[in-house]
């Protein structure tokens, strides 16, 4: 009998081995994982100096090999004449990421396989960005895989730590490449052999590696060799250095964070909450978490109880008892006037609340006090952990106030303020060389820390955009804040693009593979209406008169998706952007402009590929039955909403075009007529148009928007269109078509604003269904004030929860509604040039109507959950950037100016008002003590929203109340952007 | 977690460091359990399977006065059970196992049609398989470790049944200049199991003949074509190793 043995203990062959490793499940399970590990040689170097490992490089199932990446050259300092390859540890990335994405230096860097596990585990937006490093070829960065290399593969010993073992893996590989270099070059009988150099920042490695005669820096000392090293010294992060600096005298400002494992068992448990950290944007102090157990946000009030949260991290938060609980606060509270005097250097022992900011608490709380008896105070709680930061690069400027020495010539470092154009974001503390030359330029910089001990974030500098208030410097910083893919296209998503160029047509032989399973609709007499000067036009319309009195109606889609194959290097750019963003003197397109203004752009006189949507229609407007067809057209005329309009009121045009419009035009009243009984909203925002002069684009005038008939003839048959290829992308792939939705808005939403009209006004707001919202809507109105109905729609809007993008099997019919249109399904089918969404329903639809298989992308639900909410990310930054460019211009326009305007009290403080100006579009806080010197006494009645003022000046002002202010601009000293500032006259 | 399969684009490896056309360290011994007429034990990987084969012998008698399979054939049954500690997770599958039936259910029927089961009417083989240890492509390692005990067991065959797994990496490689390029993969591990579209396919005598093909997951039908190229190669290559396992017994 023998006995059975697992065979490795018997198998003297060395070139497997496993990896051990415990891990535990979140329900705290513990898992005790082997997994195998098979060792080879034949893991390439990726040197283009090795000719050794070329013979035995691997090939792919197409017998391809991966290209060698490495430089036969490599780039040099003086302390390595013959060039390096650097190999970086994982603390040289975890610090100095932004480093490694400078493009002048730091090439023909090894990443070891080691390397990028640990980084991944440790953050997993630095990995994406070195993953995305790796992809780059003008940086030339290899993945080494040295745990699978039989020469550097190293086992863990007993009573090792985990990073032990991993820096030992480092200087194996190190080591293993220095060696290997040599042998090829002895090979190549050449003298430059590069140094392969380690970096790291870990004294215990550094000092390891010298012993074994490794070359080896940190990634101070290796930057400091280079050429611009003061730009680049400033990059290195602050985070570790400083830390170990101040290790001395260490005084603890903010509380503790608690454990994981408490937070985690806290949240289940429910005495603990999770969500999203928000600073209020009239109060920097106030911090609000929307919590799923609360209907209400939960209020976080003041620096220690935020504790080190910044606006937009997952924080962990613990509800104070209830005698703390205070109401929303209805001050103006800004940060620059209270902390003005902070020394960036942290020498006087610095307290986590000032002097000020505690009187200022202070006072909110007694009067939260004051009024608990009838007053609303919230739930309140305090951060008591993060679960995930989400800091991203933040653009400010420099605060002159915290700098020692201004003069250029000074290279000492020292430490100043950043201030974040956003400013729900606090202060960032960054060390620098070149304060002098930073001060008046708009800066990009990173969040590195956040320590118990510092008052403020530390950071680091990432580069200068340039000056304030140039135009490029801001819609850069612009694009930056809303995290907008700006560069230009690369050339990998430019060769996807058609080899013709601006020459590509429709082919002219109908058995062309382009026209397989294409209707030809050339003879139809189409017309598109968009903006004026727009070029990527995406949709086009007709309408003819059928025999038996109905009307045969068609819209007319770019067929982008023609042009955009799925899962090529362009279809990607595209999904990651998302959106094309429009600016007021620019436009970032989501595809190259060849496709969005040329080919795909359904242009006048010229056939082009579509994607149509035909009816036919009752002249009631009801639908007899709707038809896919992916077509060829050519467009009769490209108007404006303008000129169509004119061409439609002027009857001595009775040409079949113009009849055309003219029935879409009837019916699309109808189609409005029924969307409204349906119970639709007719909402509104403040819209401008900045008009600009066309050659520098410096801003002449504003204006509101104008709203023609023609603008809801195309909206109303874009809403059909979208309606109906939602419902045949749902019967068709129920769990993956990609839909549009609108939650219905909850009912605490809209207390507030109901409760205000109440009191102003005696009107009522019913909120129960979008139909009823409509309806009461109509009927405030005050007949003194035309505008009031738009502002309270505008106010209105505000109460809503956004429109989202969501793959169908991740909800409940039911909850596909759109509320905002009232509509059971929709989706976005309308623009694919400018929308990525779009693209997808096109793809989807294609599908459906069996023109095409449908990629497997769109077949997998987590992609497109991913795809959607990359979208919908996208889509609400584009939004925001482009309001916020529309500020921008605004305090241009106005750069200079003074102008007395009409404007309506739209919030209250009890030191301050907001007043909109529906002129501009813009709104703006009056402080009190703006109003007059000293500042007035004021009361603030809650309850009937009126604020009076005695002493200096005396006032009463009203919520909705109307008012006459004085616009004048002023660089706003917080943020650096210039804005409108409003006198009460 | 450490690497995933996303990364297989970088350095065209995988999770444990093989190629694409690769099989893992195969194992595997005959005669283990002297009590049984034939058995064996098979190593792939971590996957460990040990199979004993009893029979042909008068069967059980199932109460309707038949203990043969069909009219003058053998029957063949085979048992398969999971060790608690096979896997990651201790738990136990019972008997009524749904996935282990199925896996039963297409063992019996593949080497139903390989035994040569008129020799032995009225009597009935068993083969009980237990499986040691789970690291992907289970269904496989049970074929083939069933193979090497019948062969042990002296049962006439046809041929060798021998099986692996094969499937399709879902990455762009890089090389490839975007276009969307998928190698196939051999043998898959467990890790590889969850994240991949795969199949398992067993050929009669390492031959073209498939006489398996379970494929439980969605993947494109362009893909089907490599996958099954890749799996024949190694149902070839498996069946040498086999070979070389039976051959080295009667040496």
């Amino acid at each position: 009998m023998t006995s059975l043995k697992r065979s490795t203990a018997s198998d003297p062959s060395t070139n497997l081995s496993s990896k051990v490793y415990v891990r535990s499940t979140r329900s705290g399970k513990v898992q005790k994982i082997v997994r195998e590990l098979y060792l080879r040689q034949d893991i390439p170097c990726s040197s283009r100096l090795c000719s050794q490992c070329l013979k035995t490089a691997p090939t792919d199932f197409n017998n391809k090999v991966a290209p060698f990446v490495l430089s036969e050259t490599p780039a040099g300092t003086k302390s390595f004449p013959n060039g390096h390859y650097l190999v970086p540890d994982t603390n040289a990335f975890l610090t100095g990421m932004d480093l490694f994405e400078v493009e002048t230096a730091f090439h023909d860097v090894i990443v070891l396989q080691t390397v990028l596990e640990e980084v991944k585990n440790r953050s997993l937006p630095l990995y994406h960005r070195l993953i995305s490093l790796t992809k780059n070829e003008d940086k030339r960065f290899f993945v080494f895989f040295n745990e699978f290399r039989l020469e550097t593969y190293v086992g863990r010993d007993r009573g090792e730590s985990i990073n032990d073992r991993n820096d030992k893996a480092v200087r194996r590989a190190v080591q293993w490449y220095g060696e290997h270099l040599q042998e090829a070059m002895r090979a190549r009988k050449s003298v430059r052999c590069p140094t392969v150099v380690m970096i790291s920042d870990d004294r215990e490695n550094l000092r390891k590696s010298k012993a074994e005669k490794i070359p080896a820096l940190t990634l101070t000392d290796y930057v400091s060799g280079l050429e611009n090293s003061g730009q680049l010294l400033d990059m290195v992060s602050a985070g570790k250095e400083q830390r170990e600096v101040k290790s001395g005298k260490v005084e603890l400002i903010y509380p503790e964070y608690y454990s994981m494992s408490k937070m985690i068992t806290g949240v289940k448990a429910g005495t603990m909450h999770q969500g999203t950290f928000n600073v209020s944007p009239y109060n920097y102090l106030e911090g609000s978490v929307h919590v799923p157990a609360f209907d209400k946000p939960l209020i976080i009030l003041g620096r220690e109880n935020s504790n080190r949260a910044v606006s937009g991290d997952i924080a962990v938060v613990e509800i104070l008892p209830k005698d703390q609980w205070k109401a929303p606060s209805t001050t103006i509270i800004e940060e620059e006037t209270l902390n003005k005097n902070d020394n960036a250097d942290e020498d006087d022992g610095e307290t986590v609340i000032s002097e000020r900011e505690r009187r200022a608490l202070q006072e909110e709380v007694k009067r939260a006090h004051g009024q608990s008896t009838e007053g609303r105070p919230q739930p309140t709680a305090r951060v008591v952990g993060i679960i995930k930061r989400n800091w991203r690069q933040y653009v400010g400027h420099i605060d002159k106030d915290s700098i020692r020495s201004t003069s250029k010539a000074s290279r000492s470092q020292q430490t100043v303020f950043l201030i974040p154009m956003d400013k729900k974001i606090p202060k960032i503390r960054i060390r620098t060389r070149q304060a002098g030359e930073l001060v008046g330029k708009r800066v990009l910089v990173t969040i590195d820390a956040w320590d118990r001990d510092s008052r403020y974030p530390v950071g680091h500098f990432v580069r200068s955009l340039g000056e304030l208030e140039s135009k490029g410097a801001e819609t850069e910083a612009l694009l930056l804040e809303y995290d907008i893919q700006y560069r230009p296209f690369p050339k990998t998503v430019l060769d996807c693009l058609p080899a013709e160029g601006h020459d590509w047509k429709v082919p002219a032989n109908l058995d062309d593979p382009g026209w397989k399973g294409r209707k030809d609709l050339r003879n139809l007499l189409i017309c598109s209406i968009d903006p004026p000067g727009c070029v990527d036009i995406d949709d086009a319309l007709h309408a003819t008169a059928l025999p038996n009195g109905n009307y045969h109606v068609g819209v007319h889609i770019a067929d982008v998706s023609h042009f955009v194959k799925p899962n090529n290097a362009m279809d990607k750019e595209a999904s990651m952007r998302g959106t094309t963003v429009y600016l007021v003197d620019k436009r970032i397109d989501m595809l190259p402009m060849l496709l969005g203004t040329d080919l795909c752009s359904i242009k006048p006189y010229v056939e082009r590929y579509a994607f149509s949507v035909l009816w036919e229609i009752t002249p009631d407007a009801d639908i007899v039955s709707a038809e896919f067809t992916k077509s060829v057209i050519r467009s009769r005329e490209a108007f404006s909403y303008e000129q169509a309009q004119l061409r439609i009121d002027d009857k001595s045009h009775q040409d079949d075009l113009t009849k055309g419009m003219r029935t879409l035009l009837m019916l699309s009243k109808k189609l409005k007529q029924k969307r409204m009984d349906a119970g639709a909203l007719n909402l509104a925002s403040p819209e401008v148009k900045v008009q600009t002069e066309s050659e520098t684009s410096d801003p002449v005038d504003i204006q509101t928007k104008k709203q023609l008939d023609t603008n809801s003839l195309v909206e109303e048959f874009m809403l059909l269109a979208n309606i109906s290829v939602a419902d045949k992308n749902y019967s068709a792939f129920p769990q993956t078509a990609l839909l549009r939705r609108h939650a219905s808005p909850p009912k605490t939403n809209f207390e507030e604003l109901a409760n205000q009209l109440k009191v102003k006004r005696g009107m009522e707001l019913r909120t129960d269904s979008s139909k009823a919202l409509a309806d009461s809507l109509d009927t405030c109105i005050d007949p003194r004030e035309p505008f009031f109905n738009t502002l309270v729609r505008i106010l209105a809007t505000r109460c809503m929860t956004a429109a989202e993008y969501f793959c169908a099997g991740a909800q409940a019919y039911p909850e596909f509604r759109h509320y905002g249109l009232a509509s059971e399904i929709y989706t976005h089918f309308t623009s694919p040039i400018r929308r990525y969404a779009d693209l997808e329903a096109h793809r989807q639809l294609a599908a459906a109507i069996e023109y095409e298989q449908l990629d497997a992308s769109l077949h997998s639900k987590p992609k497109l959950e991913a795809v959607c909410k990359n979208i919908n990310v996208r889509h609400r930054n584009a939004q925001l950037a482009g309001r916020a460019s529309v500020e921008y211009y605004v305090g241009q326009a106005l750069k200079g100016r003074v102008v007395e305007e009409e404007g309506f009290v739209m919030k209250l403080f009890s030191n301050g008002f907001v007043v909109f100006v529906p002129m501009f579009g813009i709104e703006s806080t009056i402080k009190l003590r703006d109003l007059a010197t000293p500042e007035p006494e004021a009361e603030f009645d809650m309850e009937s929203y009126v604020l009076t003022t005695r002493g200096s000046r005396e006032l009463r002002v009203e919520l909705f109340q109307k008012v006459r202010v004085r616009i004048s601009d002023e660089a706003e000293e917080s943020t650096g952007k210039r804005k409108a500032r409003f006198e009460l006259v | 977690m450490p690497l995933d399969t996303s990364t297989y684009a970088l350095a065209l490896l995988r999770l444990d460091g093989r190629r694409w056309n690769e099989l893992r360290r195969i194992r595997a011994q005959t005669s283990t359990q002297a009590a049984a007429d034939g058995s064996s034990y098979l190593e792939m990987g971590n996957t460990q399977v040990i199979c004993t084969v009893i029979g042909p012998a008068e069967g059980r008698n199932t109460g309707a006065g038949r203990s043969g399979g069909r009219e003058g054939e053998a029957n063949l049954e085979v048992e398969i059970g999971f060790a608690g500690f096979s896997g990651v997770d201790r738990k136990r599958r019972g008997k009524g196992d749904k996935r282990t039936a199925e896996m039963a259910h297409t063992l019996s029927t593949a080497f139903s049609s390989l035994i040569l089961m008129h020799l032995y009417p009225h009597s009935t083989i068993s083969i009980h398989i237990n499986i040691l240890s789970q690291d992907g492509s289970i269904l496989a390692a049970c074929i083939n470790a069933a193979t090497l005990a019948l062969v042990d067991a002296g049962v006439p065959m046809t041929d060798y049944l021998v099986a692996c797994t094969a499937a399709s990496s879902p990455t762009t490689s890089a090389s490839a200049g975007g276009d969307e390029v998928s190698d196939p993969l051999l043998d898959l591990n467990a890790m590889e199991e969850q994240e991949l579209p795969f199949l398992t396919l067993a050929t009669v005598g390492g031959g073209e003949k498939i006489t398996v093909l379970v494929m439980e997951t969605r993947v494109r039908v362009e893909r089907i074509e490599g996958m099954l190229a890749v799996g024949i190669e190694g149902c070839k290559r498996v069946k040498n190793i086999l070979d070389g396992v039976v051959r080295g017994v009667g040496r």
